[in-house]
């Protein structure tokens, strides 16, 4: 009954049903994207917490420390909002938007696992774009804007030297990162996010293990996480680019940087370890693939939790160093090894 | 002032509407807000509760050793002891805390810059005075350098005496100020 | 070896009438008052026959009685021999004026500073006689006198007056109270001089360099203490350290409690060091007094000095980790375990985590307990086996060996001109250590190896103090093994009155050479207590090594020193 009414509406008024289908959409990616990073959120506290030899949140929510976000979250809601008195106010108050902004344009791209109906492999996309890599690879890069936004814009010292070593690291690693995902792409024949999940048989992590060493690099790099973290090294610059942000902007930047973490982990995922690919589990065929999603998702995500705790920052210089002097020629080595194999198969 | 002179309604409808209460006032005061009304609603009603409860969980503490107190409160921090188990973390930035803690001696030369540093926090914001010389002066309140009557300067909620406190007595102090924040009893009046 | 009366003998031959009551006391100590006129001369003349390289302090005495100021030098030498001479300058107490030091010795600069800050004693030739510790309200008030008013009434500043500043910025000035004023604490005219602002913004030349700020609140200090960087991009260009932010006054305190008040006192001069202040301390007041600790007590002394060096270099180490990593990195929270460890043992004997004022005159407080024995063992197995744990995971670390490695060099003679001590003094191949040079307690009879390194970078600095940690090990099973029963305790009067006389007794702290200066006019109070200490010297060399580094190896070049404020500030 219902589903008949919206087809016919759909059929009617096809450009305001795609319209509204799509704002939907929205929400639903946008309350999906931000559970999900507030689970990152704690998931990261209970592992750093274990890896420490401590508990973590343990007291708020009952003993697994649950609601110890939601407990951040009121308190960063209703914290007092300062904008300092030299700033750039417009390009100030933008900056967190830009930056959650960004974040939801590459979740619209990001397929979040699949469905099997009838046989059929459903990927969940929002929108399922020709060229879905390139379109995620080039809005990750808009990170590092909102970031120097933020930085530039505060009229602080240790927010302008955090934006730029931003913005210096992001130049220097976008390149090896992008060649990385264009062997994929040849290897794939496909710029198409689904497409390449489907086309790895054999996980591109195998069939290009520099590729996706370099990836990995480059995308932590790109998240701003030890040790890569040069931007809001506590220790050198207090709190980088977001030093005089207070409140629910700041919460909004904090919040952004999970978000990114947890799409980045999906985006490699996707790209090298065979996205939901795996064999089929016969009782519960229908979320299969999700589960092999999430599996591997969180693996990635504890690695990322794992690589904080345990490395050391290296100094600005020497990021940009490895970045040109390293990583540029042997995501280079990568690209012709990803067509020498493309071509030998083909 | 009613709703009728500004939507082109009858007076009943305005009547009728003065006679419904919220929390005790009646709806028409509140009708138009100000941050003012929105304040005053707050501070009466259940969401107040709510704010207070999510404000106590997640007290970060400004990284601002001083002296011995400040040793503890790196230890407070580390695995036997642990603060992060009640929402408690150190930030660097005074930006983004809500607890200062002055864990040593203020002396005429580190008030200015302290006094600045509370100033930078954003509200709502509480200040802890950890160990001896933070609360009197300690063992060097006779010098000539230190300001020992830190209550005038800082609207103090919790003193946690010793010298210094062991890193026990600091959680017993954050657990103190979230009883007083949970009450209402807190010296800001959150 | 070259001895006391030697250099005594050389000195009276070379500066015939300028050399006045002289004496050798004890055997390593010459004692000696140089005519005004030639301090410098003298000194050069130690500096280049002698070997007395090494600066190590100053101290200012104001005989209000004679109406006198007395300046002693300390000097020494790394590890050429033994011998501490104690050079003492007269000067009338109105219009008092000394020859100054830095032409001679580059770290005699905070020294001089501060005694002129703090007495009012100008120094000739010095080049930039700037307050050091004191707030610009304080100076010209010379608190350190005997006839300062400001004691023990007019301590604190009522009220902070909240003003806007030129640049539109809130700020806090405190005004001298009436009561202050009525006082006379108040001096009638202050010493001209430009503000740490003004000597900075001096510095910059182009328009691409800035002034960094880090501190007094900051990430990176283990205490409140500014440190300006003038820097152009990421580039340090010149460092500015501006300390006394806790400046407590600990010396003047001192002078206005007993010998044995002044105890816990000392305890609070670094807290990471209170065992060894302690000792350092009263080691000078036993040398006043003519006494020594019965043998249980210097062995437990021992044991626990080591014990809290254990601890002192796990938390440093740590600490230092932190900054080049972040308050995440898992090793700083396993040393923090091992810590608490250590920790323990300590307290099971002292009662305390920090502060014991467990170290007395002729002995020490309390016993060890039943089964320390057994315990410290346990503890001290674990703890080396973390130890070597350590150092195996940094060795491996490439991003660590990349951090560190030729990071803040400071090659042997810098670090002698710069007058460091202690483990960075180590690092730079320079196995200058007290329980060796000046051996005190029972380190002679021990059994251990003076750990040192050749590069002399921050590397160095921390593999030195993790070689220590086994080292100290080492030292505590001989102690538990060799440790004799008998009383722990020398019998004293309840009033401890030593007899007009001065001590100085140096013993090897966590950080470097800690000494103590103590002079006493036969009363139960001392005149003039001085602390001689290690951070104090690592935070004057600190902005000539952060020239020309990049903006995060100033965090590395800074925390490998391990640094304490409290003890700067005093």
């Amino acid at each position: 009954m219902v589903l008949s009414a919206i087809t016919e509406f759909a059929a009617q008024e096809p450009k305001l049903y795609a319209f509204i289908i799509g704002l939907v959409g929205a929400a639903i990616l946008a309350s999906v994207i931000n559970v999900g990073a507030m689970a990152v959120v704690w998931l990261e506290r209970k592992v750093m917490g274990d890896l420490q030899a401590r508990y973590g949140p343990n007291r708020v929510g009952g003993r697994w420390g649950i609601l110890q976000l939601g407990a951040d979250a009121i308190k960063l809601f209703t914290k007092e909002d300062i904008i300092p008195r030299g700033a750039d106010k417009p390009v100030y108050v933008w900056a967190p938007i830009v930056a959650s902004a960004t974040t939801m344009l590459v979740a619209g791209a990001i397929p979040f696992g699949a469905v099997i109906i009838d046989g059929k492999e459903i990927p969940l996309v929002v929108a399922n774009m020709d060229i879905s890599a390139l379109y995620v690879e080039a809005v990750l890069s808009l990170m590092a804007i909102s970031a120097f936004m933020a930085g530039w814009s505060s009229n602080n010292k240790y927010s302008m030297l955090g934006a730029f070593r931003g913005v210096a690291r992001m130049i220097s690693y976008e390149v090896p990162m992008g060649v990385c995902v264009i062997s994929v792409a040849i290897m794939a024949h496909s710029l198409n996010l689904v497409e390449i999940v489907q086309a790895q048989s054999i996980w591109f992590a195998v069939a290009q293990p520099l590729g996706f060493i370099i990836f990995t690099i480059a995308l932590i790099t790109d998240l701003g996480r030890m040790p890569f973290d040069q931007t809001e090294a506590e220790e050198e610059i207090i709190a980088g680019y977001n030093t005089e942000y207070s409140g629910i902007r700041f919460g909004l930047l904090y919040f952004q940087e999970y978000n990114s973490m947890l799409l980045g982990a999906i985006l490699l995922v996707l790209l090298y370890l065979g996205g939901w690919n795996g064999p089929v589990i016969p009782v519960i065929s229908f979320i299969s693939p999700m589960i092999w999603f999430f599996m591997k998702l969180l693996i990635v995500l504890v690695a990322l939790i794992w690589i904080r705790v345990s490395l050391l920052r290296f100094r600005i210089d020497q990021v940009t160093d490895l970045g040109w002097k390293v990583m540029l020629p042997l995501s280079m080595v990568n690209l012709a090894w990803a067509v020498a194999v493309g071509l030998y198969f083909a | 002032m009613g709703i009728s002179d500004v939507i082109p309604l009858p007076v009943v409808v305005d009547e009728e509407l003065e006679k419904w209460t919220i929390w005790g006032k009646p709806l028409t005061d509140v009708w138009f807000t100000t941050t003012e009304k929105i304040h005053e609603i707050i501070e009466m009603g259940p969401i107040k509760n709510v704010l207070n409860w999510g404000r106590k969980n997640s007290l970060w503490f400004l990284m601002q050793p001083m002296g011995c107190c400040g040793v503890e409160m790196l230890v407070f921090g580390c695995p036997p002891y642990d603060c992060d188990r009640f929402g408690i973390f150190p930030r660097a930035t005074p930006r983004q805390v809500d607890v200062m803690i002055i864990s040593g001696y203020i002396t005429r030369k580190y008030l200015p810059a302290i006094k600045n540093l509370w100033e930078q926090i954003p509200e709502p914001k509480w200040v802890m005075a950890i160990g001896e010389c933070a609360i009197s002066g300690g063992p060097f309140y006779d010098s000539y350098n230190i300001i020992n009557n830190t209550g005038r300067f800082f609207p103090i909620d919790v003193y946690v005496p010793g010298c210094p406190p062991r890193p026990e007595k600091f959680i017993e102090g954050f657990r103190g100020l979230q009883e007083k924040i949970k009450q209402r009893e807190d010296k800001r009046g959150y | 070896m070259t001895t006391a009366n030697d250099v005594l003998s050389a000195l009276q031959s070379a500066f015939p009438g300028a050399i006045e009551d002289a004496k050798v006391d004890p055997e390593r100590q010459l004692w000696a008052t140089i005519k005004p006129d030639k301090i410098v001369d003298v000194c050069k003349y130690l500096r280049d026959n002698h070997n007395f390289d090494h600066y190590s302090g100053a101290a200012g005495v104001d005989k209000i009685n004679e109406g006198l100021f007395e300046v002693t030098e300390l000097l020494a030498s790394h590890g050429a021999h033994q011998v501490v001479a104690l050079l003492k300058v007269k000067t009338p107490r109105d219009n008092p004026s000394v020859k100054s030091l830095t032409g001679l010795f580059w770290n005699a600069n905070w020294y001089e500073r501060e005694i002129w800050e703090m007495l009012g004693i100008n120094f000739e030739d010095h080049p930039e006689l700037y307050p050091l510790l004191l707030s610009d309200e304080l100076v010209g008030v010379w608190p350190w006198r005997k006839d300062y008013k400001g004691y023990p009434d007019y301590t604190t500043a009522e009220r902070a007056i909240e003003r806007i500043n030129s640049e539109g910025y809130m700020e806090y000035h405190i005004p001298p109270t009436e009561a202050e004023i009525e006082a006379g604490t108040v001096p009638v005219e202050r010493p001209k001089y430009p503000s740490l602002r003004e000597r900075e913004e001096m510095e910059i030349k182009g328009e691409s360099e800035m002034i960094l700020h880090l501190g007094p609140q900051h990430a990176v200090v283990p205490g409140p203490f500014l440190l300006d960087l003038l820097v152009d991009g990421e580039r340090v260009k010149k460092a500015f350290l501006d300390v006394g932010y806790i400046h407590k006054g600990i010396e003047k305190i001192m002078e206005n409690r007993t010998y044995v008040q002044g105890i816990p006192i000392t305890d609070r001069l670094c807290y990471m060091a209170a065992l060894t202040n302690n000792e350092a301390y009263c080691g000078s007041v036993e040398r006043l007094l003519g006494i020594e600790a019965p043998e249980r007590a210097q062995y437990i002394r021992m044991i626990l000095e080591e014990l809290s060096r254990i601890q002192s270099h796990l938390l440093g180490t740590g600490e230092f980790l932190t900054l080049i990593g972040s308050a995440v990195f898992c090793p700083f929270l396993y040393m923090i375990i091992d810590r608490e460890d250590v920790l323990t043992c300590i307290e099971s004997v002292t009662g305390a985590r920090i502060n014991h004022s467990f170290v007395r005159f002729g002995g020490v407080r309390n016993d060890l307990p039943d089964g320390f024995k057994d315990m410290t063992l346990d503890v001290l197995k674990k703890v080396r086996q973390k130890t070597e744990e350590y150092k195996e995971l940094f060795l491996s670390d490439s991003i660590y060996n990349k951090r560190m490695e030729g990071v803040g060099v400071l090659s042997p003679s810098e670090a002698r001109r710069l007058g460091v001590s202690g483990p960075p003094l180590r690092a730079s191949d320079t196995p200058y250590d007290m329980r060796r040079e000046d051996p005190y307690l029972l380190y002679k009879e021990m059994d251990f190896d003076v750990i040192t390194r050749k590069e002399g970078d921050s590397k160095a600095r921390i593999e030195v103090r993790l070689d220590e940690i086994v080292e100290s090990c080492y030292i505590i099973e001989q102690c538990l093994d060799q440790i004799p029963s008998g009383p722990i305790q020398e019998k004293l009067p309840k009033r401890i009155k030593p007899d007009p006389g001065e001590a100085y007794y140096r013993v090897e702290d966590h950080r470097g050479e800690m000494g103590f200066f103590v002079v006493s006019d036969g009363s139960d109070k001392p005149v003039k207590v001085k602390a001689r200490g290690p951070v104090y010297a690592y935070f004057q060399a600190l902005p000539p090594l952060l020239e020309g580094t990049y903006i995060a190896d100033v965090v590395a070049i800074a925390g490998s020193m391990d640094a304490c404020t409290s003890e700067v500030d005093r």
